[in-house]
């Protein structure tokens, strides 16, 4: 199964990423074994977003850059709002990675 | 008779009323479909005056969880509103293992009043705000990780000890994030994990089961406040296979290779022995010569190394050095009286490796090695009589001899890179022998690649411009990114945002953007 390494750079994929420095660079764990880890947590995550979450956001915003390459879309909003059923967030700027969601299910 | 009919008629209109009802009612025409055909069978008599009242009797469905539970909710005839049960389940986005409790709330919920319906409504929604949920999640992806690598953990032979380890410290440090917020939600998807004991709960207090979970969430985001969260910016993207290979390349390059040589020089011994088969070298060597320059390098290894690690050796040769030089009226005697070791033409074109590569095993044998120190040493010093100003041209020892006897003139350009520097300085740009230059161009990737990096650093910066402290990141997978004109739209889906200090997950999202 495909996966992302686009989550490892959440807050979570983070922790995670630097755990597993810790500990290799200690000696405790074989970098093999970390990279497996990390392999895991894409597959995890992939799955929980896709399987336990079900809230729906919008997303409105001045586009200031926007990028594709390598199929990933990077876009650079400014006075972004995002809008949750119960929630708003206002963000100065704000960064979106998207990867092609099609490259997963093949 | 007429009456009859009429009441016929109206049946009829109100079966095809049913039939449209169940064919273009949405998410709930499945029901619609089924409570006709009931009513069909059941209520024959009375329908006719029931439905006339309500006009269809709508029912108002939402699939909850995956669509795996549909509970028909007939609208009250008091004209009340619709109650969507999506809202009253209090954890959408636990995962699908816990179900038990639900039955039992709507069966206790639903009969009751519809003020008590309504308290419900308010506060589970409220209960559905992000955090806890993004807890929630968090902490079944760290248990599904630390689950699911076990087995590898298993067949790489490592304990579960260190399996532990990882999973506390991941936790500790999403606990320092404010990622997750701790005990509330570890115990509750401990809760989770054991099947929903919290489903368990007298009915009597049915309304008050969605109260503590609330309040437990509510508890939730004041926790994540607690621990003023601290965004990771620098990405660090799996720096795990960067620094094995770091680590492999440094070790292997010259451990590998280096037996060949000394065992070559162990068994044709000597000076000679370098080509016990061939008189000369020359068609064999060429080849390897590449690593063969950096690592037997006794010769060239020693310019580099020596004068940067090895500064004692270095503040040591000088001295014969410039005792040689001093003799060196005889140097060249010197040097005949050496042929007989060494084939005298060999010495004569430092540039081509053949005679470099009968230095480099000789010079890995211990004693050979000083020798041949001491009669590259002359051999230079003699360059050096002949030619003191053009020695740059033959890269590897006038670098050697221009460290040592004119420092300041080569080092000017190339001084700044820091380590490489050492390789560098000797090298003066006119000429460079091709192992310097495959090296010269590795020297000279850094800076492109830290232009690019200027770029990206740009980017974060135009970013970081008003909260320096938060990174805003929003990662996800797009569906479809479209444009008219100025306008952008995109749909998102399997999301993480990480907005001002806190993290929300979103299943799908749509964007408009104006560029």
């Amino acid at each position: 199964m495909a996966t992302f390494e686009l989550y490892r750079r959440s807050t979570i994929g983070m922790c995670l990423t630097e755990t597993l420095d810790e500990m290799v660079s200690s000696g405790t764990l074989s970098p093999e074994l970390a990279i497996q880890v990390l392999v895991q947590f894409d597959k995890s995550m992939t799955d929980a977003l896709e399987n336990q979450v079900k809230s729906k956001v919008n997303i409105k915003g001045h586009l200031h850059t926007y990028r594709f390459c390598d199929n990933v879309w990077t876009f650079i909003l400014t006075d972004a709002q995002f809008k949750n059923d119960d929630n708003t967030e206002q963000v100065g700027k704000v960064k979106i990675v998207a990867c092609d969601s099609k490259l997963l299910s093949q | 008779m007429a009456a009859a009919k009429e009441v016929r008629g109206r049946r009829r209109e109100e079966e095809a009323a049913q039939m449209r009802c169940a064919g273009g009612g949405g998410g709930a025409d499945g029901q619609c479909g089924r409570r006709a055909g009931e009513d069909r069978v059941r209520e024959k008599g009375v329908r006719g005056e029931r439905r006339g009242g309500v006009g269809g009797a709508v029912v108002e469905v939402e699939s909850v969880v995956g669509g795996g539970l549909q509970i028909p909710r007939p609208r009250d005839a008091t004209g009340c509103k619709p109650i969507y049960i999506l809202s009253l389940i209090p954890h959408l986005s636990r995962p699908p293992a816990l179900p038990p409790p639900h039955p039992l709330l709507f069966s206790d919920v639903f009969p009751s009043h519809p003020a008590a319906e309504t308290l419900t409504l308010a506060v589970t929604s409220a209960a559905a705000m992000a955090s806890s949920n993004v807890s929630t999640v968090y902490i079944s992806v760290i248990d599904d990780v630390i689950s699911k690598v076990r087995e590898d953990f298993i067949t790489y032979g490592v304990g579960d000890a260190v399996l532990n380890e990882l999973q506390a410290l991941w936790e500790m440090k999403m606990l320092h994030c404010g990622a997750i917020s701790g005990n509330i939600d570890r115990t509750k998807a401990v809760g989770a994990s054991t099947g929903g004991t919290a489903g368990a709960t007298p009915p009597v207090h049915d309304l008050n089961v969605p109260y503590e979970a609330t309040s437990e969430e509510y508890a939730t985001p004041t926790a994540d406040m607690l621990f003023p969260p601290t965004p990771l910016q620098t990405p660090i993207q799996t720096p795990l296979p960067g620094t094995d290979a770091g680590m492999y390349n440094i070790p292997t390059g010259p451990s590998d290779y280096a037996p060949s040589p000394i065992s070559d020089v162990r068994n044709g011994m000597v000076i000679n022995g370098a080509d016990p088969k061939t008189g000369r070298p020359s068609p064999y060597m060429p080849p390897p010569s590449p690593w063969m320059n950096q690592r037997p390098l006794g010769v060239d290894v020693n310019v580099a190394y020596v004068e940067g690690r090895e500064d004692p050796d270095r503040g040591v040769q000088p001295q014969p050095l410039t005792q040689d030089f001093l003799m060196m009226s005889s140097g060249k005697r010197k040097r005949d009286e050496y042929p007989g070791q060494l084939p005298s033409g060999s010495f004569v074109p430092q540039q081509d490796g053949s005679a470099d590569q009968i230095v480099e095993f000789a010079v890995s044998k211990e004693n050979a090695h000083q020798l041949w120190s001491s009669i590259m040493n002359k051999q230079e010093t003699s360059t050096k009589s002949v030619t003191p100003v053009i020695p740059q041209r033959d890269g590897i020892q006038d670098d050697y001899n221009d460290q040592f006897f004119f420092p300041g003139v080569p080092t000017e350009d190339y001084n700044t890179p820091g380590e490489s520097a050492e390789y560098r300085a000797p090298t003066p740009a006119v000429a460079t022998p091709k192992p310097r230059n495959d090296e010269g161009d590795d020297d000279d990737e850094p800076p492109l690649n830290e232009d690019d990096d200027d770029d990206d650093e740009l980017d974060d910066l135009e970013q970081g411009e008003d909260e320096p402290n938060t990174q805003h990141l929003v990662l996800a997978q797009f569906d479809k990114v479209t444009r008219t004109k100025n306008r952008w739209k995109c749909t998102l889906k399997d999301g993480i945002m990480h907005l001002n200090g806190r993290d929300v997950l979103f299943n799908k999202a749509t964007g408009e953007f104006d560029f």
